[in-house]
């Protein structure tokens, strides 16, 4: 029983492993875009990479114009805050000719070359000639050899300028803390017009969820209740097409844009998309499963066609008509190639929220902070109204396969 | 017993006002037809128009005038086919002086404007939302004033914050521009005329008149049919099934959206398929020395046994991108699919926070594949980007405890072999989600007594998997193999964002057809061609489909046997 | 909530947005004119009501990289706007090059939609000429006192110029060069000082800057850690075109109607760039863009044009500065990378549209947009490369000038075939090669059978 209980445990732990690993790969996307959409861009082009904003502290020095970098540094085994005074110092690594192992740093200005530059005095290691260089060495003179030259940079204690220490300024770590730069999605705005972008998208949005649903609810109707003639060989063509990629239409639905004059217009993404034969098959699928009864006798009440709609067939069927606005919606504010396509004026003012990206993405392709803050603005309102009506999406997406 | 006997119970005598109207009617279609006919005349006297459009206008016209003379026929002599003939024309009649006004008067194109206002007006949509929630309260509480106050404030509320609604994004400048437009007298004809085929339209349509008519209950819910099915199928044949035969034209042609456009009959088609195969004396030989390469480019060569072939093909690119769409399918539906099936059967298992966990997985589904490609480009940014990061990371601590690993440093978006990859992840990432949500739905209409049965029968938890859940699962399965089969053939947005300046990639590996068919017909225009290279893969997404739909008929039938 | 209330209000509300979207013509109206035209059955009252002294409305576009440059070219339009008689202007910031600017052009081009006047890269101007898209200007330039072709460098003006029926040049006149650009290699001081390579701008001024030393700097910049690169450069035909050209070799063959990527010396060119990535390996992954990296502080050298200086003055955290590229076997080989503002060959003001695009390119103008730091004023004139000079950082703008004298070849459209189709088939092709994917004699053997296709028979 015990040995039961213990893989019982075991499995829930191993389920729940599994789970949060998932759910990390899903969250940790959004979690780098907003994090760095707060970030400095400088800070977005740092290795390793980090999470969380950060700036680097500067410090305000006697004696210096502009406030000084802090750097970690290590002097006598403890690590200290020091400000860098002065970087890129040529830097000699000198050795001992008998005894290449060991080898000093030490700025080329602070060693003599030996026996003075005219008449420099040299040595033959491993078959080359080398200049000696007179090197000081814990109080001593010692003459040695170049072995390469780098660069380091001078860093001293804020507080007393006189400890100072030289090391590599790349590898050295900055003193850092934590700071967001809100100041990103301002930019943005005035960069793309993202504001106004955001209000294309929402009428878009709105326009396209109202009128597919009306249509589709229309449609659905007719095709489910209604006797006429065609109707069921209406019904297998519109079945038929919706299998037809969009691809097929962009040619010449686009130039019946230009006809009529709508290309650049907000109306090109709003009334073709208005009628959908998906929309139309899942209301009647959904309408169909309403019994007769409560029609019939409704109509010997008198009621029309178009209160019976309205009071009988849309209550019963909020399933479906949440299935459809939430695709509809989904659809609408996230598409791109048919915005990309009709609605590429130069000027922002028509652009949804889809291109505008597409054009920050180009303006601003060395400020990744400001592109992620874009993608936010474009990700984060549909978030935030699926974090509120969850039960609603899922559930309208589960419906939908259900009924497929 | 039906609506319209019950109606004329209720208005007794049969006014003589209906046949007033209905002779008004007639007298309309008389002038409608000769209307017609004078604009045929007009259309080919004068007009300055294209002769595809002269012949099209003159169509419709002389369709007009035909079916007003009929309708006048049939109305004098009461015959319900003249009130449905007449409807009809007046109808669409009316709907194209509607929908012409409101073109000339600039509503459609007026809809930016609106855009400009909205989002000073999107706080007050917000409050006439918040006030249908206060609504929908009412059923929570028992009293009724208490359930009267709330409709009250809801209908105030929503009322006041309507009219603000309007206000704030400018209604009044709207009204006066509207009346400014009236005096227009070619805007001013066309509403007087839209109004005058309304009035036709309801003169028709009321009860007296469909009395008058001898309407029986089966042509009433006929045309009610028809007019609920109107907008839909109207909006459906002209934005729809009108460019679909259109496109199918175009593909015909070597149109180049800036003028030219001859018939090329099957060439577009031919150019597509095109390919030639030639023996080889060794793989290493010249492709110039086995095919044409003034014709074709070398596709690919192989051995087979121990001779060798080459492939050229007039087209190389679109070759190239059937062969990455298939591949980006092929890895993308199970990458999507297998990992939603495993974690919706986890999900099941009655765990707390499982609607926690559904709600994170179906997150990126939600999100705009704009949006997320361009977070994914910096992720997999070979230099600085977090996922070789975490592979570093990952190798250093697997070096550290023993183990002797190569860090891959993988150029994801840059390297040939791996950039088709990239996008697989992606897109299975965001696909990924919804598919669990639906499988769990499907897996929770099954019913928990079989699994009992099963464990019954002695059936262990992945036999139960086997042959209980998948079977059962099995029209979910098609549902979500299907669509995401459908969508991964139509692959575009995460490529063109996702693959920085050459959505290409590197070698083309990441050029799919409907990439492809986007350089083509909108950035080469070769709209012609471009055409068809969606039909073909219309007719390739179709196959995939019908394919799946028969494999699905045949396993269903044999577990139902 | 009654039913018929809920209806009643939805419908009352949708009026009420129909009502609002009747204002939309009133905004509309400026930028209407270019399209009316092609509607059927325009009203007769609009010319009537047009006084003697209307101003006309020109719609002009540029490919503004950043808010910076949208700020400067909206100065630029207001100014003329008030400067220049009888012209209203109306600046459009076009998309971004990887919003495909060009490709939206034409399509607005097909629809009627497009501005006036708009600037496209040097590349593109045949394919807009050829096509009818863009009008030629000849006829208005030799009525116009005061203008010459000799104003501009020739490299430009030899394609704005060329007439593809007869295939002279001097004949036509497509538009006026906006800017001119060549490339540099963008340095990372601190990183050339911790490797203790010589400076290449020193080696530059000694003559001795050349692939081998380049080599070897780029070598020791390598060295300094795993994941520091000497060299960078983006994927696109502008870096490795100039390998090829320093080597001697080119795309096209002497009068641009054949492909000549398999000569010996574009091969050799070309063999030595497979060599940085493949045998030398002190590059950024060929593919990779080197830019983010480069910010980051971990590339040495990234050959980039003028129009990276913005980006590195605000997102450089390190010392840098520019030097020319090395000298090839060939000698010294740079890029002449130029665009051009041109006339839609639609526009309802032609006469205008010449007024403004000579406006768009005077010496003041053109001194504002190179002040910005993204390129190089078009116009040969000693006071506009000296005012240049003054354009820091980075300090050795002298290298950008001195590309421009190197013999730069032109980035030129390709009158006799089809410049993206031709693109389109090198670029994954040098790819492969780069990556060590394709060798160098596959790539010679199938490169210009595929590539002369492009060339019109």
């Amino acid at each position: 029983m015990k040995s039961y209980r213990l893989t019982e445990t075991l499995k829930k732990f191993l389920i729940y492993a599994v789970l949060i690993i998932f759910a990390f790969v899903m969250i940790f996307p959004f979690l780098y875009m907003l994090t760095t959409s707060f970030k400095l861009p400088k800070d977005t082009f740092r290795y390793p990479p980090r999470l969380l904003p950060r700036d680097a502290l500067t410090m305000e020095v006697a004696g210096f114009d502009d406030p000084l970098p802090l750097y970690y540094v290590t002097v006598d085994g403890r690590e200290e805050q020091f400000v860098l005074i002065e970087s890129n110092i040529r830097t000699g690594v000198y050795a001992d000719p008998n005894n290449p192992d060991v080898t000093v740093e030490l700025p080329v200005s602070e060693v003599e070359p030996r026996g003075g530059f005219t008449n420099q005095e040299a040595i033959t290691v491993a078959g080359e000639e080398q200049k000696l260089w007179d090197v000081l060495v814990n109080g001593e003179i010692v003459p040695m050899i170049q072995v390469s030259q780098t660069a380091l940079g001078r860093f001293a204690d804020p507080n007393d300028l006189s400890r100072e220490v030289l090391q590599n300024v790349r590898l050295s770590q900055p003193v850092e803390e934590l700071s967001a730069h809100p100041q990103n999605y301002n930019e943005v705005v005035d960069l793309q017009g993202m504001d106004r972008s955001l209000s294309n998208t929402a009428l878009v949005t709105i326009l396209v969820v109202s009128g597919q649903l009306i249509t589709s609810i229309l449609g659905g109707y007719a095709f489910a209740r209604l006797r006429f003639p065609g109707r069921d060989k209406l019904f297998v063509v519109y079945l038929g097409t919706i299998m037809i990629p969009f691809v097929v239409l962009i040619t010449p639905l686009y130039q019946l844009m230009v006809t009529i004059g709508w290309v650049d217009k907000l109306a090109a993404l709003i009334v073709p998309w208005i009628f959908t034969a998906y929309g139309t098959f899942l209301m009647r699928q959904f309408f169909i499963t309403i019994p007769k009864e409560i029609e019939e006798a409704a109509l010997i009440d008198g009621a029309s066609r178009l209160e019976i709609l309205l009071r009988i067939f849309i209550p019963a069927s909020t399933p479906a008509l949440a299935t459809l606005a939430t695709f509809t919606f989904l659809y609408a504010w996230n598409s791109f190639f048919w915005p990309l396509v009709v609605i590429n004026t130069g000027n922002v003012e028509n652009h949804v929220l889809t291109l505008s990206l597409n054009v920050l993405r180009g303006r601003a392709s060395d400020s990744p902070n400001l592109i992620l803050a874009g993608a936010a603005i474009a990700i984060l309102p549909p978030m935030i109204i699926f974090i509120f009506g969850q039960r609603f999406f899922v559930e309208s997406a589960t419906s939908s396969g259900v009924k497929g | 017993m039906t609506a319209a006997t019950v109606g004329s119970r209720e208005k007794q005598s049969p006014e003589s006002g209906v046949d007033l109207w209905l002779r008004l009617v007639m007298i309309w279609h008389v002038i409608l037809g000769l209307g017609s006919l004078g604009g045929i005349a007009y259309v080919w006297a004068g007009a300055d128009l294209a002769d595809w459009v002269k012949i099209l206008v003159s169509v419709a016209l002389g369709l007009t005038a035909v079916a007003s003379i009929v309708a006048v026929n049939d109305i004098n002599g009461r015959k319900h086919r003249g009130r449905t003939i007449s409807l009809a024309v007046n109808y669409l009649g009316f709907l194209v002086a509607f929908f012409g006004s409101l073109h000339r008067i600039g509503v459609f194109t007026g809809i930016d404007s609106l855009a400009d206002s909205f989002l000073q007006g999107l706080p007050f949509l917000i409050l006439v939302f918040a006030g249908f929630f206060i609504g929908t309260l009412t059923d929570r509480y028992q009293k009724p004033a208490t359930q009267r106050a709330l409709k009250q404030t809801s209908k105030a509320m929503m009322i006041v914050a309507g009219i603000a609604f309007l206000l704030a994004v400018g209604i009044h400048n709207g009204i006066l521009v509207l009346l400014g437009k009236l005096t227009n007298p070619v805007i001013l004809l066309m509403v007087v005329v839209t109004a005058v085929f309304g009035l036709m339209l309801w003169a028709m349509w009321r009860q007296p008149s469909a009395e008058a008519m001898n309407a029986t209950n089966a042509d009433n819910e006929m045309l009610s049919g028809y007019l609920f099915l109107s907008p839909n199928l109207l909006g459906f044949l002209f934005f729809f099934a009108g460019p679909l035969l259109l496109s199918l034209y175009v593909s015909f042609t070597n149109w180049d959206a800036f003028g030219t456009k001859d018939w090329v009959g099957l060439a577009n088609y031919g150019r597509i398929v095109n390919i030639d195969v030639a023996r080889l004396n060794t793989i290493t030989q010249l492709a110039s020395e086995a095919i044409d390469v003034t014709v074709y480019d070398e596709l690919t060569r192989f051995e087979i046994f121990g001779k060798s072939y080459i492939v050229g093909a007039q087209d190389k690119l679109f070759w190239l991108s059937l062969r990455n769409t298939l591949t980006f399918v092929l890895l993308s539906v199970p990458l999507s699919v297998i990992p939603a099936l495993f974690l919706s059967n986890l999900l099941n298992s009655k765990i707390a926070g499982m609607k926690f966990f559904r709600a994170v997985y179906f997150l990126p589904s939600v999100a705009a594949v704009v949006g997320i490609a361009l977070v994914w480009q910096w992720l997999f940014n070979a230099t600085i980007g977090y996922i070789n990061y975490f592979i570093t990371v990952m190798v250093d601590f697997l070096n550290s405890v023993g183990g002797s690993f190569f860090d891959p440093q993988i150029r994801w978006l840059s390297d040939s072999n791996t950039a088709l990859l990239a996008v697989v992840i992606v897109a299975a990432w965001q696909w990924m989600g919804f598919n669990t949500v639906l499988f769990l739905a499907g897996l929770q209409n099954i019913p928990r007594s079989l699994y009992e049965a099963a464990t019954v029968d002695g059936a262990n938890s992945w036999q139960q998997f086997w042959k209980v859940t998948l079977p059962l699962l099995a029209p979910t399965t098609f549902f979500v193999i299907t669509t995401t089969t459908i969508q991964a053939m139509q692959i575009f947005e995460q490529v063109f964002i996702l693959i920085p300046t050459n959505p290409a990639g590197p070698n083309n590996s990441t050029l799919t057809l409907v990439l492809y068919l986007y350089q083509k017909g909108f950035q080469r225009f070769e709209q012609g061609y471009a055409s068809a290279i969606a039909w073909v893969l219309f007719v390739i997404i179709f196959g995939a489909t019908l394919f799946q739909f028969q494999r699905q008929r045949a396993s269903g039938s044999s577990y139902d046997a | 909530m009654s039913k018929r209330f809920s209806l009643l209000f939805v419908l009352m509300l949708a009026l009420g947005l129909l009502l609002v979207a009747c204002g939309g013509e009133t905004t509309e109206t400026a930028v209407e004119p270019t399209t009316a035209p092609a509607e059927v059955a325009a009203p007769t009252e609009a010319p009537a009501a047009e006084p003697a002294m209307e101003e006309v409305t020109l719609r002009w576009r540029t490919r503004p990289d950043n808010q910076a440059e949208i700020d400067v070219y909206q100065s630029v339009s207001d100014e003329l706007s008030s400067t220049l008689e009888g012209v209203n202007l109306e600046y459009e910031a076009g998309g971004s090059e990887t919003s495909s600017y060009q490709d939206v052009l034409k399509t607005e081009l097909g629809a009627g939609t497009a501005p006036d006047v708009f600037w496209i890269p040097g590349t593109d101007i045949a394919d807009f000429a050829t096509r009818g898209l863009i009008m030629n200007l000849r006829d208005m330039a030799t009525a116009t006192t005061g203008y010459t072709d000799a104003d501009f460098y020739p490299g430009p003006m030899y394609h704005l110029t060329f007439n593809p029926e007869t295939g002279n040049t001097g004949e036509t006149l497509w538009g006026l060069p906006r800017d001119v650009s060549t490339f540099a290699l963008y340095i990372n001081l601190d990183l050339l000082a911790e490797s203790g390579a010589p400076d290449p701008r020193e080696l530059a001024a000694n003559g001795e800057w050349n692939w081998d030393s380049f080599i070897e700097v780029a070598t020791a910049i390598n060295n300094l850690g795993d994941d520091i690169y000497g060299y960078g450069q983006n994927a696109w035909w502008g870096p490795y075109g100039y390998w090829i050209n320093a080597a001697g070799g080119g795309f096209f063959n002497e009068d641009r109607t054949a492909c000549a990527l398999d000569t010996a010396e574009s091969l050799a060119g070309l063999e030595f760039e497979q060599r940085i990535y493949q045998e030398f390996n002190v590059a950024v992954p060929y593919g990779e863009d080197s830019e983010p990296p480069f910010l980051a502080g971990k590339v040495g050298m990234f050959q980039n044009g003028r129009w990276a200086t913005p980006g590195t003055r605000s997102s450089a955290n390190f010392n840098w500065d520019v030097v020319e590229l090395p000298d090839g076997p060939a000698g010294p080989s740079n890029w002449l990378f130029w665009g051009a503002y041109v006339v839609n060959a639609n526009t309802q003001h032609p006469e205008e549209a010449w007024k403004l695009v000579q406006a768009l390119t005077t010496a003041d103008v053109q001194g504002k947009i190179a002040s910005l730091g993204a390129n190089v004023p078009s116009r040969v004139s000693q006071a506009a490369l000296d005012s240049f000079l003054t354009y820091t950082p980075p300090a050795n703008n002298q290298a950008f000038l001195n590309g421009l004298a190197n013999n730069p070849a032109t980035e030129g459209p390709l009158w006799a075939g089809n410049w993206p189709e031709f693109d389109a088939v090198m670029g994954p092709a040098v790819a492969a090669v780069l990556n060590g994917e394709m060798t160098i004699d596959d790539y010679a053997a199938s490169i210009c059978n595929e590539a002369n296709k492009v060339f019109n028979p």
